[in-house]
């Protein structure tokens, strides 16, 4: 093990020094790499031994599950990397392979003689770091011990990176997007020392790991039988993995013996499980659906006081807590939804020193598009423009005359679960949630997808939802929401908005999706990023527009905007169905919102992270009227 | 003249080999068997056969008795016999078993009994040719061995 420890040291400095290119390796590695092999087939047993001996690793057989879990927890730290079985009498390969997750975080390889895609599918999904398929050649053994290295370096590399990733690490962000997002709830406290505590974390994990004598630890240990954590699941699912906090866990398991410190270090662990999962499932949705991927990424940043802000009163507690629900409550499955929809929205912020990235995607059905092209207005941002600090945005939100529904009267849509969920989190990664919403309209069969991105950090989520309209002012350091309704839209739109102040700057981004309806003279418009005149006035701000932008011009409505402030920046985002705003005073730092307050639902989401220390304040105004006489031709 | 015997015992097995590559019933994974077969594990190759027959005739022992219940219904047990069938044939390389297996498994999967019982039969089929071929070979291998290690004292 010492050994192994070495080379991965080795390449983790390579690698962060150089571009990871050569990897010194001991001449004898990997001989000796520790494999415990699980099969009930003793067939493949016997052959696998006889194989990976060869190999010249040392090998464990087992031909149980439940025996081979014993073994592992007996000999903590014995093993490098577990063979096991897909289909075994005594407990499903999966199970095991959660219960290894969970304990020990080993890198397993599943084997089966099913290689369908499915049965891979849901080996890779449960964790499997491999999925061999029967009958295993010798060539594929001799090279599993890659996946020890990978691992290793992974977590190496994860330690290096804490706070601040690679540009090219999007899947390594994704992985770690539900671990944040969860664990970002009860992080009162400020960035580094969250980022301190996760970094212990992980060092306790390693020394857990290398720990060969288990006699070692003082504390008499509490093994996780696969019943005792059926009971601590279903009491996590209980609770909604956002509210799960050990006491009540321990609560409802109602386990004598158990301590609040076992249920804490099990919940640690079981998130970084979830997270493992969320990241593979990421990286799935992800090469479904190539052209939605949203690229996002956070810088580190300043500190945030969010005491301050929860005392201000401006975050209820439950909102946060709500807001996290529907992060995880949220089916993936709207995501392969969204990549069959024609068109498909892209953002990627790039830009160093960059912080609050948002990304979404939209879909519309293409008849229900509008000729509504905001291209002109993309020249309106320029990443080079001066420092400007927006010392006030309004935005108001009205309601619509009913008249004004009159005329839309397809608008009548349902919007089935329209959320909005906002994290807001310094210094890290702004990761596209799964968290999908997906619109019905009445009469155009068009669906909207709406994915919302999140920031993740150690730290911090804001989560602000407001149901009622109104009119809210930002002030320095605080954040208000403001309504925004949303209604139900003919050809769907997801419209998230993001607004990113930066130290000197702010800029404002609200994605609508400007979708106009012919007849009706509905429209939807993206604020501020496409706002000529106000985002020029941004520094900072580089956004990038996603490849397909272009196409999505001619579509007038498809549109993401991303943006990146720098420095201590405020990522809000604004989630707006149909808006009709006119964009006037652009120059003045105004932005007016126009919604139609009417409509059959109204879910509003104003994502707010502020900065402390910076203040802006910002208002938002919403003059219906004007929005139209703007937009319409 | 025992050397000779060895050598035309090897060519005997050679022909069958070759034999039962040509039908199918082999493919190379049992190559990669016989090359796992060195000084330290020198029966290695009909050591691992012989578990297979051992486990294989169990497990075809039970998908019989499944299949034959009246009240037969659970397909999903069949599934999973027939994976651990399909996982030891290939990798002993049983491919013409193997091949039966996967048959076998897409008629239980439509829960298709009468496919089923048909694909049970010919498992048999194939298992009996395989078992019979195989114990054939090593026989032929054993008279080859023992002609050989009568030969070798001469030598020596």
């Amino acid at each position: 093990m010492a050994q192994l420890q070495r080379i991965v040291q080795s390449s983790a400095t390579s690698y962060g020094s150089s571009s990871g290119a050569d990897v010194a390796v001991p001449d004898k590695f990997p001989n000796g790499l520790r494999v415990l092999v699980v099969d009930d087939d003793t067939t493949c047993l016997r052959i696998l031994e006889t194989m990976l001996r060869r190999c010249l690793y040392d090998v464990t057989t087992c031909s149980q599950a439940a025996v081979a879990l014993n073994i592992l927890r007996k000999k903590k730290g014995c093993f490098d990397v577990v063979l096991s079985d897909v289909h075994m009498p005594d407990m499903d390969g999966y199970k095991l392979l959660e219960c290894i997750g969970l304990e020990m975080d080993l890198p397993v390889i599943m084997m089966s003689a099913d290689g369908r895609v499915s049965a891979v599918m849901k080996g890779i999904r449960h964790g499997a770091c491999d999925y061999l398929i029967k009958p295993i050649r010798e060539e594929e053994l001799k090279n599993i011990w890659q996946h020890v290295v990978r691992k290793k370096w992974n977590e190496n590399k994860e330690l290096e990176h804490s706070g601040s990733f690679e540009d090219n690490d999007r899947q390594k962000k994704v992985n770690d997007e539900v671990e944040y997002a969860s664990s970002v709830n009860e992080a009162t406290e400020g960035v580094l020392k969250a980022q301190k505590k996760r970094i212990c974390a992980k060092e306790e994990d390693d020394g857990e790991l290398e720990n060969d004598d288990p006699s070692a630890t003082k504390k008499p240990r509490v093994v996780w039988s696969v019943e005792l954590h059926q009971q601590f699941v279903s009491a996590v699912n209980q609770l909604g993995i956002d509210k799960a906090v050990p006491k009540r866990i321990l609560e409802l398991m109602n386990v004598p013996g158990l301590t609040r410190e076992n249920v804490a270090s099990h919940l640690q662990k079981f998130r970084l499980y979830l997270k493992r999962l969320s990241g593979v499932q990421g990286g799935i949705s992800n090469a479904f659906c190539a052209p939605v991927e949203t690229n996002v990424k956070l810088g580190s940043l300043g500190r945030f006081d969010i005491q301050a802000l929860a005392a201000s009163g401006q975050i209820p507690p439950q909102t946060l807590a709500a807001l996290q629900a529907e992060l995880f409550g949220r089916p993936t499955g709207n995501l392969v939804t969204a990549m069959e929809q024609p068109a498909l929205l892209q953002s990627s912020l790039q830009g160093p020193k960059c912080i609050p990235a948002e990304n979404g995607f939209g879909v519309w059905a293409p008849n229900n598009l509008g000729g509504v092209a905001p291209g002109s207005n993309l020249g309106g941002v320029s990443p080079q423009n001066g420092n400007m600090l927006m010392d006030i945005l309004h935005q108001q939100q009205r309601q619509q005359p009913q008249k004004q529904q009159h005329l839309q009267p397809q608008q009548q849509s349902t919007l089935s679960e329209p959320s909005r969920s906002i994290n807001v989190q310094p210094s890290c990664l702004v990761v596209p949630s799964r968290s999908s919403a997906n619109f019905q309209a009445g009469n155009s069969p068009a669906s909207v997808n709406q994915n919302c991105s999140f920031n993740r950090s150690a730290v911090i989520d804001y989560n602000f939802l407001s149901s009622q309209s109104n009119n809210s002012s930002l002030n320095v350091g605080q954040i208000s929401d403001g309504d925004i309704k949303t209604t139900g839209i003919l050809s769907g739109y997801a419209a998230p908005g993001s607004i990113s102040p930066s130290a000197s700057s702010c800029s404002v981004t609200a994605d609508n999706n400007t979708s106009q309806h012919i007849q009706n003279l509905t429209m939807a418009f993206r604020a501020a990023g496409q706002v000529p005149g106000f985002v020029p006035n941004f520094a900072d701000i580089q956004a990038s527009y996603g490849a397909k932008s272009g196409e999505m011009l001619d579509q007038g409505p498809l549109r993401n905007l991303g943006f990146i402030g720098r420095g201590t920046c405020i990522p809000s985002r604004l989630a707006v169905d149909e808006f009709e705003s006119p964009m006037n005073d652009l120059s003045c730092g105004k932005i007016y919102f126009n919604n139609n307050a009417s409509r059959v639902k109204e879910e509003p989401n104003l994502e707010f992270v502020d900065n402390a220390k910076v203040g802006i304040p910002m208002l938002q105004q919403y003059t219906p009227n004007d929005l139209m006489s703007v937009f319409t031709d | 003249m025992l050397g000779l015997d060895a050598d035309r015992l090897r060519a005997d097995m050679n022909r069958l080999l070759a034999l039962l590559f040509h039908q199918g019933v082999l493919d190379e994974q049992f190559l990669q068997l016989q090359q796992l077969q060195d000084e330290s594990s020198p029966n290695f190759v009909s050591e691992v056969v012989n578990i297979y027959f051992h486990e294989s005739e169990k497990l075809l022992r039970n998908l019989r008795s499944l299949l034959m219940d009246r009240e037969f219904s659970d397909y999903k047990k069949l599934g999973i016999h027939l994976n651990q069938m399909m996982g030891s044939s290939s990798s002993i390389g049983a491919k013409r078993v193997r091949n039966v297996c996967v048959a076998f498994r897409a008629a239980s999967e439509q829960n298709n009994r009468a496919g089923c019982l048909r694909a049970l039969e010919l498992l048999e089929h194939e298992y009996c040719y395989l078992n019979n071929k195989l114990h054939e070979l090593f026989q032929i291998e054993q008279q080859r061995v023992l002609a050989a290690g009568v030969r070798y004292p001469m030598h020596m």
